[in-house]
C-alpha cells in the first residue's frame, strides 16, 4: 500500500451500518464516520476527505444536502450516494445537487463497494492538485439533440452569440458533430422519434468524458435515472417542458465545468462511467457501433 | 330508462266524425266492427277535436222512451261530450297518465283524444295506458334493481382497493425497515467470509509448517521457507481487533433479531390465520402497528406511549390493527416537520379506551363533522380513497364500540376508541363534554 491512504467519509444515521462499513475499509482507508450531516460537512472542511459515502433519509440533514454541502467546501471529494430508497426527489436532487459519482442501493454487496469506493479514490487521489482554471479562447459550442424544436430555440436565446448551437435529430449525425466541432455541453432527451437512446447517452459520455450532458425528459423512471447516473454520467436532470431559468443556470454551470475541464483534462476522469458488460447496446446502430470505435482506436 | 315513452305508441286510429253527422248515423257507427274495439268516437271540426261521443252516452239516449225519435235526428253535437280528455302524442307516459286520471271520470265510459300540434291522430285507450305504465315501472325497478347490485359490488371493490391501498403502504414500509438491518448484516457476512478466507489460507500455513516440524526428514531448508511463507502471510492477513470482532457478531445478531421481531409483527398484524381472538392485549396491538408504522414515523415523529393495565378482550385483532394503524398513518400526515403522537389506552367501567393524538395540523371546523363519511378525502386525488377512516368506523362499530374525534386546527387532533371489554358490558360512560385542551 501506498504511503498516502485515501481518506473516506461515512455518513448514516443507522451506528451499525457505519461500524459495518468502517470495518470494511478500515484495512485500506482513513476513515472518519459520523451520523450527523453537520458533522460531515466540518469533517471536510477541517480533513482532507477523497471520497464521500452518505446515507440519504437521514434525521438531521438528508444526503443529498450533505454532498451538496461538501461539493461547496470540499469540491475535488467523490461523491457517493448508499440509500434504500429510490425516491425520484432523491435522485434528481443527487444529480443536479450534488453531482454524484454514483448512486448506490442498500443492501449492498461488500465487494462491489470497496471496488467503486476505490475508483472514486484513485480518481480523488490523481486529482487532488487539479485545479482547473478557467480556459481562455473561445467558448465550445452546445449540442441539442431533441425532436423538440422549441428547445433549441430556447437554448439559442440563452447562449445569444456566445456559443455555436447545433441541433440534431439524428445520432449519426450528434456523434459526427461531437467530432468534427468543439462542443462543451448536450443538452438532449433521452426520447428521440418515440425510442430510448439512454444507451446512446451513456456511449457518448464514455467516449466524450469532458462533454457535459444535460438530459431533459417527461419521463420519470427511477431506474432510468439511476442508470444514467452510474453509466452516464449525466450532469444535470431537469423536467420537461424545459423552464427557461433552470435551463440557463444548467448550461452556465455546465460550461464552466467543462472549460475548467479542458484546462485540466485529468479532471474528467471524475466523470468516469461505470462499465457495464449487459449494458444494452442493441439501440445503438451499427453506424453509430462503428463510429464509436473508431473513435476509441484514435484516442487510444 | 324508459322514462321518454311516449303516448304516440298508444295511437288507435279512429275515422272521425263530422260534427253533423246524425245521432242515429254514429249509433250505426258502434255497431261497426271496426270500432267494436273503442269506448268513445271522436268528433272532428276539420282535424281539430271538438268533442267524443261515448258509446255509454250513445245507450243512454237511445235506451231512454222516445229516445230515438227525441234525438235520432239530431246532429251528434248534440249528445257529445264537449270538453274531451285531449292530450298531445309527444306526451310521456307518467304525464299522460296523471292527466287521464284527473280528468276521465270514473266509471271510465270514455277514451282519450291524442293529438299532434293541435291535430286529431287517433283515440288512446285507458287500458292500453295502464298497461304501458305497468311495464315501465317495472322496467325502472329492474334498472333501479341493478344499478343497486353495482353500487354495493363497486363499493366492494373501492374498499378492497383501500385495504390493498393501506397494505401496500405497509409493505413498502417495512421492506425499508428490513433494508437497513439487512444492509449491515449482509455487509458483516460477507467480511465474515473474507476473514474466513483468510483463515482458511493460514491454517494451510500452520498445517505445512507443523508438517515440516513433525517430519523426520525435513531440512533446516524446509523450516526456513515455511517460517517465511508464514511470516508473509501474517502480514497480508489481519483479522479485526478483538472488539471489533465482538461487535461486528453483536451488531449481526441485533440485525437478524430486529428482522425476526419485524417479520413476527407483520404475522401478529394480518393474524390470518386467526379470525377472532379472545385473549387480545390492546397494548401490544398498538405497539405492532407502531412498528409498522415506523416508516411513515421514523425519527421525525416521537411515539410517547401510556398504557394502562388492560384486560384481554375478544375482537378480530387484524382489524383492529388496521384501524390503529390508519389512525397512526393519518397522525404522522397531519404533522409537517418534527412532532410527537401521543398513545394512551385506559380500562374504565368495563370499556377499553385507546386515544391516538397528535401534534399535526388538526382539522378545521366544517370538515371535521365529514370524516367518517365514505369517500371524504382532503388528500390530492389518488393518493386517498377516502375510506380508510370510514371503514375504521366500521370496524368499531361492529365490535360495539365508538370512535370519536376532537380537533383543534393548528394544535393537533384525538381520537379516541372505546371498546367494550365484554359483550355484556354496561353503556359507555358518558364522555365529559369537552375533554382537556390538546396539547
Amino acid at each position: 500500500m501506498s504511503a498516502e491512504k485515501a481518506s473516506l467519509l461515512l455518513v448514516d444515521d443507522e451506528e451499525r451500518v457505519l461500524r459495518s462499513l468502517e470495518l470494511l475499509f478500515k484495512p485500506h482507508y482513513k476513515v472518519f464516520s459520523t451520523t450527523d450531516g453537520n458533522e460531515a460537512v466540518a469533517i471536510a472542511k477541517r480533513e482532507r476527505v477523497n471520497v464521500i459515502v452518505s446515507d440519504q433519509r437521514m434525521p438531521i440533514m438528508t444526503g443529498v444536502e450533505v454532498l451538496r454541502r461538501i461539493r461547496e467546501v470540499s469540491p475535488n471529494t467523490m461523491r457517493l450516494l448508499l440509500t434504500g430508497y429510490s425516491d425520484l426527489e432523491a435522485i434528481v436532487g443527487s444529480v443536479n445537487e450534488g453531482e454524484i459519482f454514483r448512486y448506490l442501493t442498500k443492501p449492498w454487496s461488500a465487494k462491489e463497494l470497496l471496488t467503486t469506493v476505490g475508483q472514486a479514490a484513485q480518481i480523488a487521489l490523481s486529482l487532488q492538485e487539479e485545479a482547473g482554471a478557467d480556459a481562455t479562447g473561445p467558448v465550445p459550442g452546445v449540442l441539442v439533440i431533441d425532436d423538440d424544436p422549441t428547445v433549441v430555440e430556447m437554448v439559442k436565446a440563452i447562449t445569444g452569440s456566445s456559443q455555436q448551437v447545433k441541433w440534431t435529430v439524428d445520432l449519426d449525425e450528434a456523434f459526427q458533430t461531437l467530432v468534427d466541432n468543439d462542443i462543451a455541453v448536450v443538452v438532449c432527451d433521452i426520447r428521440l422519434r418515440g425510442r430510448d437512446i439512454s444507451a446512446a447517452v451513456k456511449a457518448l459520455k464514455e467516449s466524450n468524458p469532458q462533454v457535459l450532458t444535460i438530459v431533459q425528459t417527461q419521463l420519470q423512471d427511477v431506474e432510468t435515472l439511476r442508470n444514467l447516473i452510474n453509466h452516464g454520467q449525466i450532469y444535470r436532470f431537469l423536467p420537461k417542458p424545459a423552464r427557461r431559468g433552470l435551463l440557463e443556470m444548467s448550461l452556465h454551470a455546465a460550461t464552466r465545468r467543462h472549460s475548467s475541464l479542458k484546462s485540466a483534462p485529468k479532471l474528467a476522469a471524475r466523470y468516469q462511467v461505470e462499465k457495464n458488460e449487459t449494458a444494452p447496446v442493441a439501440a445503438l446502430s451499427s453506424k453509430l457501433q462503428g463510429f464509436l470505435d473508431r473513435m476509441r482506436q484514435g484516442r487510444v | 330508462m324508459q322514462d321518454s315513452a311516449q303516448l304516440r305508441e298508444l295511437v288507435i286510429s279512429a275515422p272521425g266524425i263530422p260534427p253533423d253527422l246524425l245521432v242515429n248515423e254514429v249509433a250505426e257507427l258502434f255497431m261497426d266492427e271496426t270500432h267494436g274495439k273503442l269506448l268513445s268516437l271522436p268528433v272532428l271540426d276539420g282535424d281539430r277535436p271538438v268533442g267524443v261521443v261515448s258509446r255509454a252516452r250513445m245507450q243512454q239516449v237511445l235506451f231512454r222512451q222516445y229516445g230515438r225519435e227525441l234525438f235520432g235526428k239530431k246532429p251528434v253535437t248534440a249528445i257529445m261530450n264537449d270538453t274531451p280528455v285531449v292530450i298531445e302524442s309527444n306526451t310521456n307516459l307518467s304525464e299522460a297518465s296523471k292527466t287521464v286520471t284527473e280528468r276521465l271520470k270514473f266509471p271510465v265510459t270514455e277514451d282519450f283524444v291524442i293529438t299532434e300540434g293541435g291535430r286529431y291522430v287517433g283515440m288512446g285507450a285507458v287500458m292500453h295506458l295502464l298497461n304501458a305504465m305497468e311495464a315501465m315501472l317495472a322496467k325502472q325497478t329492474k334498472d333501479l334493481a341493478t344499478a343497486y347490485k353495482e353500487l354495493k359490488s363497486s363499493q366492494l371493490q373501492l374498499i378492497q382497493a383501500e385495504k390493498m391501498a393501506s397494505l401496500g403502504q405497509m409493505v413498502a414500509g417495512v421492506a425499508h425497515e428490513i433494508n437497513t438491518p439487512l444492509g449491515y448484516v449482509k455487509n458483516n457476512f460477507e467480511m465474515l467470509e473474507m476473514y474466513v478466507d483468510g483463515a482458511r489460507v493460514m491454517m494451510t500455513t500452520c498445517n505445512g509448517l507443523a508438517d515440516v516440524l513433525l517430519s523426520p526428514t525435513s531440512t533446516e531448508q524446509d523450516l526456513r521457507a515455511r517460517l517465511e511463507e508464514m511470516q508473509a502471510m501474517r502480514q497480508t492477513l489481519t483479522l479485526p481487533a478483538d472488539d471489533d470482532m465482538t461487535r461486528l457478531f453483536a451488531d449481526t445478531h441485533f440485525g437478524i433479531e430486529q428482522i425476526s421481531e419485524l417479520v413476527l409483527n407483520l404475522k401478529n398484524f394480518s393474524r390470518l390465520d386467526r379470525a377472532a381472538a379472545d385473549d387480545v392485549d390492546l397494548n401490544e396491538c398498538l405497539d405492532s402497528s407502531v412498528m409498522l408504522a415506523r416508516n411513515v414515523l421514523k425519527a421525525r415523529i416521537n411515539v410517547v406511549r401510556q398504557y394502562g393495565q388492560l384486560p384481554r378482550i375478544s375482537c378480530l385483532p387484524s382489524q383492529l390493527n388496521q384501524v390503529f394503524l390508519n389512525l397512526l398513518t393519518n397522525a404522522a400526515q397531519a404533522i409537517e416537520g418534527q412532532g410527537s403522537i401521543l398513545l394512551r389506552t385506559e380500562s374504565k367501567d368495563g370499556w377499553l379506551k385507546v386515544t391516538v393524538q397528535d401534534t399535526g395540523k388538526g382539522i378545521p371546523a366544517d370538515v371535521l363533522p365529514r370524516i367518517f363519511d365514505p369517500f371524504f378525502t382532503t388528500k390530492p386525488v389518488g393518493q386517498g380513497t377516502g375510506l380508510g377512516l370510514s371503514i375504521s368506523y366500521q370496524i368499531i362499530q361492529q365490535h360495539n364500540g365508538d370512535i370519536r374525534v376532537t380537533s383543534q386546527p393548528g394544535k393537533g387532533t384525538r381520537f379516541t376508541v372505546r371498546l367494550p371489554v365484554s359483550k355484556d358490558a354496561p353503556p359507555p360512560p358518558e364522555e365529559q363534554p369537552e375533554e382537556k385542551e390538546l396539547s
